[in-house]
């Protein structure tokens, strides 16, 4: 693992001077007003009457905002118009206009990252400011990738150099050689399989299965024939004689991840397995014998689990013999950019890209994330981008709207005009309450604010 | 270092919701609401499971539940006091001896039950409605059931029966020289003999309905039969003649406005261009029907636009956009209560997996299943979600298994007369029997 070159390239993408408007759906009236103005901004603009003309327009050129009035199902239309626009030429952002804005709209459309949400009637200030905001930019700059270190490649390698995984990989380490039931506890997408493999790869039973069992996927009925098996006819869907997961893991290691969500009968059912090291198939009478490493993973605190009557707590004392705790991906540094690297890399072989680098901009604004899906979620957004870019540089463009919906926050450290203080807190507010699911007590703590000024704010905000 | 983070406790799930849930019809439209105000963990999303989750792994809020019951409750009062109305109406007409206006009031009241998808009542309600037709001196009335029932019998499954139906509205109607009525059971028997993949004769009935809606001059059904006679062109393998008659339909719904019928034709236009290879031309075709089920604010016909498109990307197994489009689909489906569409997604959500050589979409099958088994019950769609998990596990190396799932599907097919199904399931397991 080392640290990559950061020199930066030539400019390798730059925002046109003029900006493509397409209007849709829009009355005569307005089409009347917001013609003159965005011509001020040298842009220009056209009109299409309803939603299947706008799709003929945006197949056939490249267009860089799309302004649409929402109609009865704002929060609908929103959703329709952030699927319409993913992954089309130039990847046009949405103003949309909407009758008195409710709270819960402006929080949808910041989840979608949809560019503007304007109250209706359109004041020409509002309108240009938000236009202003559209490639603000004026080049992006390619940064090549992080550099590749050997060891890191492979489909279940562990990519990171931060002192928290450092730490991770020391208990690995320490961990693997032995057969202990190892308990790895972390937020969703922070890699508990990955660390999994890494210490059945590196343990004593490297040579014989791997074998995953994902306990919340599972509808409840089925969780138990999936780890036990079953004998032919033993239910309705019994079609065949089946062998669970504890027989095909085999010598080797079995990974039971999100165990949090199996019921407490079958929790009962594991610790006999684990205590007796024999199992019963369903439908079965027979104890057939088991010899398999454990290794369970949850996304919940487990401890709690234990408190709400909702996890045996013996079980669990079975399971944390060894408890490997994963950090965020917020907590890594660092890691974020080697991650993106790497998984460029992957996705990029995979669809027949040659990915070489990130925009000074697409790395800001990825940056910039909050990450609540951690690696997981940065890995669906870099195959994203890799699937649309059209170069070998991942542009601001390419990136899911969610991410995209930070520039005009991040736009006011890049070139170009300077959002007021009253956007930029605007859009935080609408950000954390976006986070919190609009709930305003919670959105009150992290913003450090009194509810009560918080209420204010969103008032006179209209958010 | 910071662990897990600290949950309150996770919602009930569906899953466990529905099996508290007696199965008893008076509860159907509980059931419905149960499913549309079902809601995912939002912390799921990124969750290795997040892949996989399906209806049953999604959350129940009682207390939203009891804030739409009113709703819910309205709407059955509504839905009764409307059956009820339209007894009384029919009975006030027979009181005063005019029984037209009674069978008026009895297929008003089949129409009602079957809007919701209550098949069965519309069916019952029909056949009194029938029986009273049959005293007027005014056929029409008697040809328009006869329609009705036709169509309702192909959706449940019933081809012997629908052709029954439609064979009696054909001759009534020629006897009556209604040519709109012609050109119905002409389309009726058309889709019945397709589904039986009799292709030959399905295009012949539909042509002999284009005829005659031509003579009466009928825009819409012109349109439905030229979207129709696509089809079979489609499955003979002569895109261009499709593609014509598929033009042909779409000047026929642009002159009427029907946006609904426009989504459905252009949904069809981006199958035969997939299928010549046009992936753009198809993408786009497949956006335009969205883009006018949107217009027409027809979610079953943006869900099945939804499935074509995921089916498109399954095809050129650009397997991101088509999970995707199906997880669109998926919402579209619960959000409307659109069961069938639902189960479809699913089995192609277990297709997808089963092409990525994922052992864990057989959830995928097991929720179509348990879908079929408490919403929707049609026995044809159950039949086709087998099929499908026996191709899912002939592909993950359980033959055994494949088998299985394949005679369900052929005990299905068999009993309902679906050659075309039936001939497709008999190949498969030729297939892994050699």
């Amino acid at each position: 693992m080392t640290n990559p070159p950061m020199t930066k390239a030539p400019a390798v993408a730059v925002v046109p001077a003029t900006i493509h408007l397409l209007g849709v759906g829009l009355d005569g009236g307005l089409m009347h007003s917001i013609r003159p103005w965005v011509a001020e901004l040298r842009a220009q603009i056209e009109f299409v009457p309803d939603l299947p003309h706008a799709v003929r327009k945006l197949a056939a050129g490249h267009w860089d905002v799309v302004l649409t009035v929402l109609g009865d199902h704002p929060d609908e239309d929103l959703h329709w118009w952030a699927n319409a626009l993913r992954g089309r030429t130039g990847a046009p952002r949405l103003i949309a206009f909407a009758h008195r804005p409710s709270m819960g709209l402006a929080l949808r459309a910041e989840q979608l990252g949809t560019h503007d949400l304007l109250a209706l009637p359109v004041h020409r200030e509002e309108l240009l400011r938000s236009l202003r905001r559209v490639g603000r930019g004026t080049s992006e700059v390619a940064v090549p990738l992080e550099a590749e270190v050997e060891g890191d490649v492979g489909r279940y390698a562990l990519v990171g150099q931060s002192p928290a995984m450092l730490e991770v990989y020391k208990l690995i380490a320490r961990v693997a050689p032995s057969t202990a039931t190892v308990l790895i506890q972390g937020e969703s997408g922070t890699g508990k399989e990955v660390v999994a493999r890494a210490i059945h790869a590196n343990g004593p039973k490297a040579t014989g299965p791997f074998v995953a069992l994902n306990c919340a996927a599972i509808p409840e009925n089925l969780l138990e024939s999936e780890l036990f098996g079953h004998e032919k006819g033993a239910f309705s869907g019994a079609v065949t004689r089946k062998i669970g997961r504890f027989e095909l893991a085999r010598a080797g290691t079995l990974f039971l991840d999100e165990i949090a969500d199996m019921t407490l009968p079958l929790q009962a059912k594991i610790l006999r397995a684990v205590q007796e090291r024999e199992i019963e198939r369903v439908g079965g009478g027979d104890p057939i014998p088991i010899d398999v490493r454990l290794i369970a993973a949850s996304n919940r605190e487990l401890r709690d689990a234990i408190q709400q009557g909702r996890f045996r707590e013996d079980l669990y004392y079975r399971l944390a013999v060894v408890v490997v705790r994963l950090p965020r991906l917020a907590e890594r540094g660092a890691d974020m950019s080697l991650l993106a690297a790497y998984f460029a890399r992957q996705f990029g072989g995979q669809y027949g890209k040659s990915i070489t680098g990130f925009s000074d901009r697409a790395l800001e604004l990825l940056s910039a994330h909050r990450w609540v899906g951690n690696v997981r979620e940065l890995r669906n957004v870099i195959e994203q981008a890799v699937i649309v870019a059209t170069g070998d540089t991942v542009l601001v463009e390419h990136l899911p709207d969610e991410i995209r919906g930070q520039e005009g926050i991040l736009a006011g450290t890049m070139a170009g005009e300077l959002a007021t203080l009253a956007e930029a807190e605007a859009r935080h507010i609408a950000r954390v309450l976006a986070h919190t699911g609009g709930q305003i007590g919670a959105a009150a703590t992290i913003l450090g604010i009194h509810r009560n000024t918080l209420t204010r704010k969103i008032r006179e905000y209209g958010l | 270092m910071s662990g897990p983070r600290r949950d309150a406790i996770p919602p009930l799930r569906v899953e466990r919701a529905l099996r508290l849930l007696p199965d008893l019809e008076a509860l159907t439209p509980l059931r419905a609401l149960l499913v549309a105000t079902s809601r995912a963990d939002a912390g799921a999303q990124w969750a290795s499971s997040g892949p996989y989750l399906t209806l049953g792994k999604r959350g129940v809020d009682a207390a939203q539940l009891r804030r739409r019951l009113d709703d819910v409750l309205e709407q059955i009062t509504e839905h009764l006091s409307l059956l009820y109305h339209a007894y009384i109406d029919a009975l006030e007409a027979l009181t005063s001896g005019d029984p037209a206006p009674a069978v008026a009031a009895l297929l008003r009241a089949g129409r009602a039950e079957q809007a919701p998808g209550r098949l069965s009542q519309a069916r019952v309600w029909y056949e009194v409605a029938l029986k009273l037709a049959d005293e007027l001196q005014d056929r029409r009335p008697e040809i328009e059931i006869l329609g009705a029932l036709g169509r309702l019998a192909r959706t449940q499954g019933h081809f012997q029966q629908g052709a029954r139906y439609f064979q009696r509205c054909l001759a009534l109607a020629e006897a009556e020289f209604d040519q709109g009525g012609v050109a119905e059971a002409c389309a009726g028997l058309g889709s019945l003999a397709a589904a039986q993949a009799q292709w030959g004769g399905a295009r012949s009935w539909y042509k002999r309905g284009l005829t005659a809606a031509q003579v009466g001059r009928d825009l819409g059904r012109i349109g439905h039969l030229h979207h129709r006679l696509a089809s079979v062109d489609r499955h003979d393998g002569d895109p261009t003649s499709a593609l014509d008659h598929l033009r042909e339909a779409r000047q026929s719904f642009e002159t009427t406005q029907d946006g609904e019928s426009l989504a459905r034709v252009l949904s069809a236009q981006g199958d035969v261009e997939s299928e010549q290879g046009n992936a753009d031309g198809a993408v786009l075709s497949y956006r335009e029907g969205l883009a006018w089920a949107r217009r027409s604010s027809a979610p079953a016909v943006e869900c099945a636009i939804l499935l074509r498109l995921a089916e498109f990307y399954l095809k050129s197994d650009r397997f991101h956009e088509a999970e995707e489009e199906l997880r669109r689909a998926e919402q579209t489906a619960i959000a409307h209560t659109l069961s069938r569409r639902l189960v479809q997604a699913y089995t192609m959500m277990g297709r997808l997996r089963g092409k990525q050589k994922d052992e864990t979409g057989f959830v995928f099958f097991e929720q179509a299943i348990e879908l079929c088994r408490v919403t929707e019950r049609v026995p044809s769609v159950e039949g086709r979600v087998y099929r499908e998990y026996g191709t899912f596990r002939s592909l993950m190396g359980s033959p055994e298994e494949a088998r299985a799932y394949y005679e369900k599907a052929r005990a299905i097919f068999e009993s309902l007369g679906e050659t075309g199904e039936l001939e497709g399931v008999e190949a498969e397991l030729e297939r892994i029997a050699g």
